[in-house]
């Protein structure tokens, strides 16, 4: 058998496409968190997304207002997670499961009306220069603006949280609710933003998925990978580019699974779907062993809910 | 630049308590005023108010003759008020430079040179760029000064802020603090320590129940005058006899290592020591050089090798807390709310939690509700806890009262030793000398304790030995009669 090296190129991009939608959802979640909202709800924020953008893109015809029509549907549905548990007080676990089963519901409401549509093609960057590097070219050209955005996003997410002044307050109101609002630092406003931002980066992980990854309508067309993504940013400890290394490896080994059950490897079909899973745990669980960085980077207040007491 | 701040009528009512009761106050810079009260006098809140954390319900404060309004602590920063909470307002994960700039608006080399010059110039020694959580207790107070010092204050209030210091750190955080007062800050010291007041201050007043009782100047007051003004009562001085040489061994500990996995944790190394019948042990430190796992071995809560721990004459190091209860042994932990008692539970259950196999508190599985209601109500009169309701949740209870109850549940099984870590942590002068009396009696009935202590006063008052522990390391064992609080510093401090 021969194979070629650009079909190796080939591959690589399909892995790193598949791992787009879990890098944005992540960062995103990655921001809410650090700033001690625990949000269960990236599942039900993204398909939101997803149905968002493809019914924006087909109703309206324009790509790019059903891409950032997806980002504002997903800034909508965590607002309602925000008000209640910022303004309200509500517990943040069940907030966010019933969130998430919230969008799935009315996704799937939504949706009836566009199942079997057929999407519409996303422009795709540097096309030409696809077959000019062997290897490199795949995996460097021809994707889209989103996916070059994802593949950014953990550096800026780093570059954000360890050198602005805005990230510092994040990860300080994050640190301690108590002593950031003593030092006149508006905790639930900074909450409420970085939830927002956190529904903003699911909406637009959905929209990838329903617009370009897989361009149509499918009722609950995200399958769990909202629950990845929180996975990840819990096994990454919270640190992007780990997130980014989690992501990868979990897109890798889902289509490399896939290639294998297609080739006919004698492995259970059951093991080899559930390979991605335990794979990506092991990995992240032994890179983030340092138990003195996860306490450096976990954000303490964590799901706890900031009421200021006068 | 004379800074003069007025504090006029000022009242705030919580449900159920009058917190701040039509209290007026002035200062003026070049003098160091304490606030002195008891827990719960209302000396936090008015100084909460002064810093933007609580609203009042009534009354104004003035700074240099300006009506200050004040609804946010960012109002207080803006208007010159610094000030030093008692329980640090810091980012642990942050950088010491994090957390300064956090809340400045300058560029951030300004800062660093601003920074920098005000290390040098009082003589503070700190690397910016470790994570708070580090730092030592004094370190992390050095570092909310500076954020304060950095903004230039014309006011600075500090709460407490020796609760957490050695007797060195103590001594340099007065000097820091003359200093400052020198250089025309106007310094309100908050405390409840009577020693400190005498030693630092030139006028104080007294809050009691949420009213001002008295301002007066320093040089007409002593500790007694204060004592007494503070409490509201004439409080009875308490001494402990010295015990008599007994030599009969009650516990003996050899060789007791512990290696936490936790890197937060301090690791025990070679601890020995034994405690005689009728003898007070007295284990002084700093907070975090170990007591707490020392505690937790000693209680069981962390087992060790069995050989380690001889409790008459037999070897109890591989059994948990409630095995050890069965050979009488008795703790009382640090953390009243979170280790000793379950603060939604009510008394009598949190009594029950101690089930001794004894008390019969159980019936094939079964609670055997009035015996134990019995039995707390037998505690409740014994030791004085101050409630008739033994249905009360117990977070209702005042820390005092708390303690008083959580000593009285070790106490009524009559054990051979206490074990208890600072079990004066936090409460005001009339529970403290509750607790202490119990303690001696302890000890005269030919019982023993072991006390594990940050107050180095308490320690010299109530034991019979007394060592040192610094970074999991016992020093030898001293008897008390020939330390003094500037010994137990030195030594607490690592030195030899």
């Amino acid at each position: 058998m021969i194979i070629d090296i650009n079909f190796i190129g080939l591959i690589i991009a399909s892995i790193m496409a598949s791992a787009v939608p879990l890098i944005l959802a992540s960062c995103g979640e990655l921001i809410t968190e650090r700033s001690g909202v625990l949000n269960l709800g990236v599942e039900g924020m993204m398909i939101i997304g997803a149905i968002s953008g493809f019914a924006l893109m087909t109703v309206t015809g324009s790509l790019i207002i059903a891409i950032f029509g997806a980002m504002l549907a997903g800034v909508l549905i965590s607002s309602i997670f925000a008000f209640l548990t910022q303004t309200l007080i509500t517990n943040h676990v069940a907030t966010g499961l019933a969130l998430t089963i919230f969008g799935i519901g009315i996704s799937a409401m939504i949706g009836k009306n566009f199942v079997g549509i057929p999407g519409k093609e996303f422009p795709i960057l540097f096309e030409s220069l696809k077959d000019t590097i062997p290897l490199i070219g795949p995996i460097l050209f021809g994707h889209s603006i989103v996916f070059y955005f994802a593949f950014a996003l953990p550096f800026m997410t780093n570059y954000f949280l360890k050198k602005t002044k805005i990230g510092l307050i994040v990860r300080a109101v994050g640190d301690s609710p108590v002593s950031a609002s003593n030092q006149g630092i508006k905790v639930r406003l900074v909450r409420y933003l970085c939830i927002l931002y956190g529904g903003a980066m699911s909406g637009l992980a959905g929209a990838y998925l329903s617009m370009i990854y897989t361009p149509q309508w499918i009722e609950n067309m995200t399958g769990g990978r909202g629950w990845i993504a929180l996975a990840l940013v819990v096994f990454s400890t919270w640190n992007p580019i780990k997130i980014l290394i989690g992501a990868m490896i979990f897109g890798g080994l889902t289509i490399i699974q896939f290639h294998m059950q297609a080739i006919g490897v004698r492995i259970p079909v059951q093991f080899l779907t559930a390979l991605p899973y335990i794979v990506t745990i092991i990995v992240l669980v032994v890179i983030s062993r340092d138990s003195r960085k996860i306490r450096l980077s976990t954000p303490s207040s964590l799901g706890k809910s900031f009421h200021k007491d006068n | 630049m004379n800074t003069n701040l007025k504090i006029s009528n000022v009242t705030k009512i919580y449900p159920g308590c009058v917190a701040n009761d039509n209290v007026s106050l002035e200062f003026n810079s070049g003098k160091i005023y304490a606030l002195l009260g008891e827990n719960g006098a209302g000396k936090s809140t008015l100084v909460k108010i002064l810093s933007g954390v609580i609203i009042p319900d009534e009354g104004e404060i003035y700074l240099n003759k300006n009506n200050l309004k004040l609804n946010s602590p960012l109002d207080a920063k803006k208007n010159d008020i610094g000030m030093v909470f008692q329980h640090f307002n810091l980012f642990e994960t942050l950088s010491v430079f994090e957390n300064l700039i956090i809340d400045s608006d300058e560029q951030r080399e300004s800062l660093r040179e601003k920074i920098d010059s005000i290390m040098k110039k009082y003589n503070f020694s700190i690397d910016l760029d470790i994570p708070v959580l580090n730092l030592s207790a004094g370190q992390k107070q050095k570092v909310e000064i500076i954020r304060c010092l950095i903004r230039n204050p014309k006011v600075l209030i500090m709460d407490e802020p020796t609760s957490v210091l050695t007797e060195q750190e103590t001594s340099e955080l007065f000097l820091s603090l003359k200093k400052f007062s020198e250089e025309g800050i106007l310094i309100i010291y908050i405390t409840h320590k009577l020693k400190e007041v005498m030693q630092l201050c030139d006028e104080v007043a007294v809050m009691r129940r949420g009213k001002l009782v008295s301002v007066s100047e320093i040089k007409n007051e002593n500790i007694e005058s204060l004592a007494n003004k503070m409490v509201g009562q004439n409080l009875k001085t308490i001494k402990k006899k010295k015990a008599k040489n007994s030599s009969d061994q009650l516990i003996k500990i050899t060789n007791l290592n512990f290696t936490s996995e936790d890197p937060f944790e301090t690791n025990l190394m070679d601890i020995n020591f034994s405690v005689n019948r009728g003898e007070c042990l007295g284990i002084a430190g700093i907070s975090g050089n170990g007591q707490s796992e020392l505690f937790q071995v000693l209680s069981g809560e962390i087992i060790s090798d069995k050989n380690c721990i001889e409790f008459n004459n037999n070897y109890i190091g591989d059994l948990n807390p409630q095995e050890r209860r069965e050979y009488l042994m008795a703790f009382s932990p640090e953390d009243r709310l979170e280790q000793a008692a379950i603060p939604q539970m009510k008394i009598f259950e949190n009594v029950a939690l101690n089930n001794f196999k004894s008390s019969n508190f159980f019936n094939n599985g079964l609670i055997n509700e009035n015996k134990i209601k019995e039995h707390s109500k037998k505690i409740i009169s014994d030791f004085n806890v101050n409630t008739d309701n033994i249905e009360l949740k117990s977070q209702f209870l005042s820390g005092g009262n708390l303690q008083k109850l959580i000593i009285g549940r070790e106490l009524i099984t009559s054990p051979d030793l206490l074990i208890c870590f600072n079990p004066t942590w936090g409460l005001d002068v009339g529970a403290i000398n509750y607790i202490h009396e119990t303690l001696i009696k302890i000890n005269e009935q030919n019982k023993s304790i072991i006390l594990i202590s940050t107050d180095t006063d308490e320690l010299l008052k109530l034991s019979d030995k007394i060592s040192v522990i610094h970074k999991g390391k016992l020093s030898k064992i001293m008897n008390a009669e020939e330390v003094t609080s500037e010994k137990l510093g030195i030594l607490m401090g690592g030195a030899n």
